[in-house]
């Protein structure tokens, strides 16, 4: 190929090129590196825009020593983990629904007639149960149980397509329009929600107020205690295996924040279970005030994370990890006679590896950078702040009181927390998915 | 493939072509000015009076169209400091601060004098909102003092007695909770109200309280006045369940339709009482039949007062129409706007003059109005009061701060004191962050400062204040009705 033939080919590749590249450094990179310099300046819109002559000013670390110095910042940050704390049981349910329908649910047509009977009866059955609970009047119950039975019997009809397609339904639905309708879900008295929480939490009522409350306390304490006795044998166990070498400091600070996870569900319930003899005796229990009450609002936008997230792409990565994992491994733990977790064990979970770390690499970006439409579709970053996500805090700084250099701040500071943590999960689960 | 290619890109050329062809400026043949407003259908018919009322003066021809999709105010000011905004912008009731601050609205004081919109073609309540340091930016497109409607079918089939046109706290109390006990047959869920909600900063001010003191130096929310105020609406709320929760309110939005869903609840009885303004009859005459109507001010604690909303237009300081612009802004001080207005129930007309006609006080098809209209003129002349704000604290950014406190409040997560206390504190702090980031501000504040601490030291030997001395407009109001002012310049 001559030098000229070679030169033409380059120019003819830049072009193709050039709408890219142009359009990625006019509206990625410059943008990015203005908003840079921005971080370090007191640009504010009120004062530096086209009506006013004033200069903007470089003024070092000031934005970045008032955003911690200030509670906001804190705060919103602390809101920002605490809706994190999803993550884990999203990737846990992404998988869990990756290993069932990794399994082609289509049966043979005698198989699937007796399911269809079993699904009726179950579906009349649960339906006769809801109104016998008292459920009738809204029929909110009987509904989502047909739905529930109806959704069964198209897995079974359809295979496991039907389930892949409903549940990666959430990922091209438009976010906004799924977050109104959530916000539908979760409206007071009237949500279909509630609707269906009421009769169960009648039943519960009833329950509780007939039988001796030192049951239910009892049962809260028992879990407090299996909570502790669990985070202490599991801290033990991981902090054993640090000091012999054996887990890396990243494995034992991820294995230490699941165990701090788990212990505070148990404590959580625990709680619920103790009080529970005495909320029931002062009148019958209600739904939450899901958007409206300051601590529900956190775990109702964490239920929609949760929901967003199990089917999510996440869900298709674990697919595509298991397709690609060798029958012949499994093959051989079946030589060897190893149980089916066993096989999830050893097999499925060390072969899926890369793809966990991947998954929790993203989901942790993703998550310190989400929570903006959800907030302010749902919530507007309240009931008093309880929603308003680092995302948030950014937007209304910038543009709620115009403090652009401000907002770039808080911006760059999140990245530089992105980037911290994305180092750590390469320098420590980086070394756990190659060994 | 590169044919393929550049075929697409011949098509794109032909399409921007045919696009920039088919822009609206470039169809019309006269200069065609943007109103970036609300999606309100009445916009549509003042547009189309504009161009009459242009074409019957002998006006300079143009053209206005509707902008209504970029009415959001983080909307306004990107594109406005982008220099690509509307020719013709609305705002609500307190945004002039920030939209002046970032320079957004010409200059009209000197036209409006000429052309017919000054200030004091309008309520003198309002002047404050309209003005920066005596210039003028905006005229308002129309105005609203915020009253309770009171549904009197309602009252009827519950058989309860119509509130008075003027109350105190205690006995909106007792009335609202004999209410609710006669309408809710359910404790569980109460689904009837006595009122849809009320009004923090007129319950404060009617007990001598403003957000910020005398000179709007500082803020003053850590008072046992506005711990009061804070109490009394929680109970209103979670004991007594005069008003409804957030909780209550989120379970009617499923009916939510255009307008709100409260007009729609107002009508059905399930708020006995709406607060707002006189354009809340443009819902109410959609019903039929339409509510009989009456009125009640917002209880008091002491000294009566409402609050003010309203909607104004600017030019914008970088429209290239500025002095077509203009004309629009004497349009909605003429006659035919202000009939306009009168007619259509879009809020009191701009002028108050027109509040005085026959068609505003007894609109011929809406008998069921004429308890009202009267009262909404009277009380923006004798009891209407803008809101303060302070040249040192953002009005949006001191009204996010008392919100998300007062919430947190009905949350149960704070005490209302706790809550008076960090109000103030993080007002005050948002002041100081205002004046160190802006040094230019730091003279001016410190005159006002020393000013303040000249009035401190009057009140407190009992003399008068001069009148002039002060800048909340709440107080120079508050403190001609004690007594406690003079109309005497101060030294």
């Amino acid at each position: 190929m001559t030098r000229r033939r070679k030169q033409r080919q380059l120019a003819v590749g830049l072009a193709f090129l050039a709408p890219n590249i142009l359009g990625f450094l006019t509206f990625t990179l410059v943008p990015l590196v203005f908003s840079l310099v921005l971080a370090f300046s007191n640009w504010d819109l009120r004062r530096h825009n086209m009506f006013h002559d004033e200069s903007i000013k470089m003024i070092g670390f000031k934005n970045i020593e008032r955003l911690f110095q200030g509670d906001d910042f804190w705060r919103f940050f602390g809101n920002t983990l605490f809706m994190m704390m999803v993550i884990p049981f999203s990737i846990a349910g992404s998988l869990g629904l990756a290993l069932l329908l990794g399994q082609d649910a289509k049966t043979s047509r005698t198989r699937r007639n007796w399911v269809m009977i079993l699904c009726a009866a179950v579906s009349v059955g649960g339906a006769s149960f809801a109104i016998l609970l008292g459920a009738g009047a809204s029929g909110m119950t009987l509904l989502l149980s047909t739905v529930a039975g109806g959704i069964l019997l198209l897995g079974f009809v359809g295979g496991s397509t039907v389930y892949r397609t409903l549940l990666y339904l959430p990922s091209f639905t438009s976010g906004v329009a799924v977050f109104i309708l959530w916000k539908k879900l979760y409206a007071s008295s009237t949500g279909p929600i509630d609707h269906a929480l009421t009769p169960t939490l009648d039943a519960l009522t009833k329950l509780v107020n007939a039988s001796p409350a030192g049951l239910w306390s009892g049962a809260g304490w028992v879990l407090w205690i299996v909570g502790g006795l669990g985070f202490a044998r599991f801290s033990f166990v991981i902090l054993r295996n640090w000091f012999r070498r054996d887990f890396e400091v990243g494995t034992v600070l991820i294995c230490l924040a699941v165990a701090t996870i788990g212990a505070l569900l148990c404590y959580g319930l625990g709680s619920v279970l103790i009080d529970l003899p005495a909320r029931t005796a002062a009148g019958r229990l209600t739904p939450p005030n899901w958007l409206t009450d300051y601590y529900w609002a956190k775990p109702a936008l964490m239920i929609v994370s949760f929901w967003a997230g199990v089917g999510s792409n996440n869900m298709l990565l674990y697919l595509a990890g298991i397709s690609g994992i060798s029958p012949e491994l499994y093959e051989a733990a079946d030589v060897d006679g190893a149980g089916r977790f066993q096989k999830f064990w050893n097999i499925t979970w060390p072969q899926l590896a890369p793809t966990t770390f991947f998954i929790v690499v993203m989901s942790m970006i993703h998550g310190l950078q989400g929570g903006f439409e959800m907030a302010r579709s749902m919530t507007q970053g309240g009931p008093a702040g309880a929603t308003t996500t680092l995302s948030y805090f950014i937007y209304s700084e910038g543009f709620e009181t115009g403090r652009l250099g401000y907002s770039s701040a808080v911006a760059w500071v999140l990245f530089a927390m992105l980037l911290l943590v994305t180092l750590f999960n390469w320098r420590f689960g980086g070394r756990y998915v190659n060994d | 493939m590169k044919y393929v290619i550049a075929i697409c890109g011949l098509l794109l050329v032909v399409a921007s072509f045919a696009t920039s062809l088919s822009m609206p400026d470039a169809r019309s043949r006269v200069p065609v000015l943007y109103w970036v407003t609300d999606n309100n259908p009445e916009r549509i018919k003042q547009a189309r009076r504009f161009q009459q009322w242009l074409k019957d003066n002998h006006y300079p021809p143009f053209e206005l169209r509707l902008d209504t999709s970029n009415s959001d105010q983080q909307k306004k000011i990107i594109q406005g400091v982008s220099g690509v905004a509307g020719d013709i912008i609305d705002v609500g009731t307190n945004e002039l601060g920030y939209f002046h601050a970032i320079g957004l609205f010409d200059d009209v004081t000197d036209d409006a004098k000429k052309m017919g919109f000054s200030v004091d073609q309008t309520y003198p309540a309002i002047g404050a909102n309209l003005t920066i340091d005596g210039r003028q930016y905006l005229f308002p497109c129309n105005v609203g003092c915020m009253l309770y409607f009171v549904n009197k079918s309602t009252f009827k089939k519950f058989s309860q007695p119509l509130p008075p046109n003027r109350w105190t706290f205690d006995e909106f109390e007792s009335l609202g909770k004999q209410f609710v006990a006669a309408a809710n047959s359910n404790p569980r869920r109460p689904e009837y109200f006595f009122a849809d909600t009320v009004d923090r900063e007129v319950m404060r001010r009617s007990l001598g309280l403003s957000v910020f003191n005398e000179t709007l130096t500082r803020s003053i929310l850590d008072d046992p006045r506005h711990v009061q105020v804070l109490k009394l609406i929680a109970k209103w709320t979670n004991e007594d369940h005069i008003l409804p929760s957030a909780a209550d309110k989120s379970s009617y939005a499923t009916a939510e339709g255009y307008g709100g869903a409260a007009t729609q609840l107002f009508n059905d009885g399930h708020y006995a009482m709406l607060n707002g303004g006189r354009y809340l009859v443009i819902q109410f005459r959609k019903f039929h039949p339409p509510p009989d109507l009456g009125w009640s001010e917002p209880p008091n604690g002491g000294f009566p007062n409402v609050s003010i909303g309203m909607r104004s237009a600017g030019v914008y300081a970088a429209s290239k129409h500025k002095d077509l612009a203009r004309y629009f802004l004497k349009f909605l001080a003429s006659e035919e706007y202000n009939m306009n207005i009168v007619e259509d129930g879009d809020g009191l007309p701009p002028n108050p003059a027109f509040t005085q006609v026959e068609q505003y006080l007894r609109p011929p098809q809406y008998p069921n109005e004429w308890d009202c209209q009267a009262a909404f003129a009277k009380e923006i002349s004798t009891n209407a009061i803008p809101s303060a704000g302070s040249p040192f604290v953002l009005f949006s950014v001191a009204t996010r701060i008392d919100t998300a406190l007062y919430n947190g409040m009905m949350s149960g997560l704070y005490t209302a004191e706790f809550a008076a206390f960090e109000c103030q504190k993080r007002i005050n702090q948002e002041i100081d962050l205002t004046l160190s980031e802006q040094p230019e501000l730091r003279e001016r504040y410190d005159k006002l400062v020393a000013r303040q601490k000249q009035i401190d030291d009057l009140r407190r030997r009992g003399e008068k204040v001069p009148a002039t001395w002060i800048e909340n407009p709440f107080y120079r109001s508050y403190y001609r009705a004690m007594g406690w002012s003079t109309e005497k310049a101060g030294t």
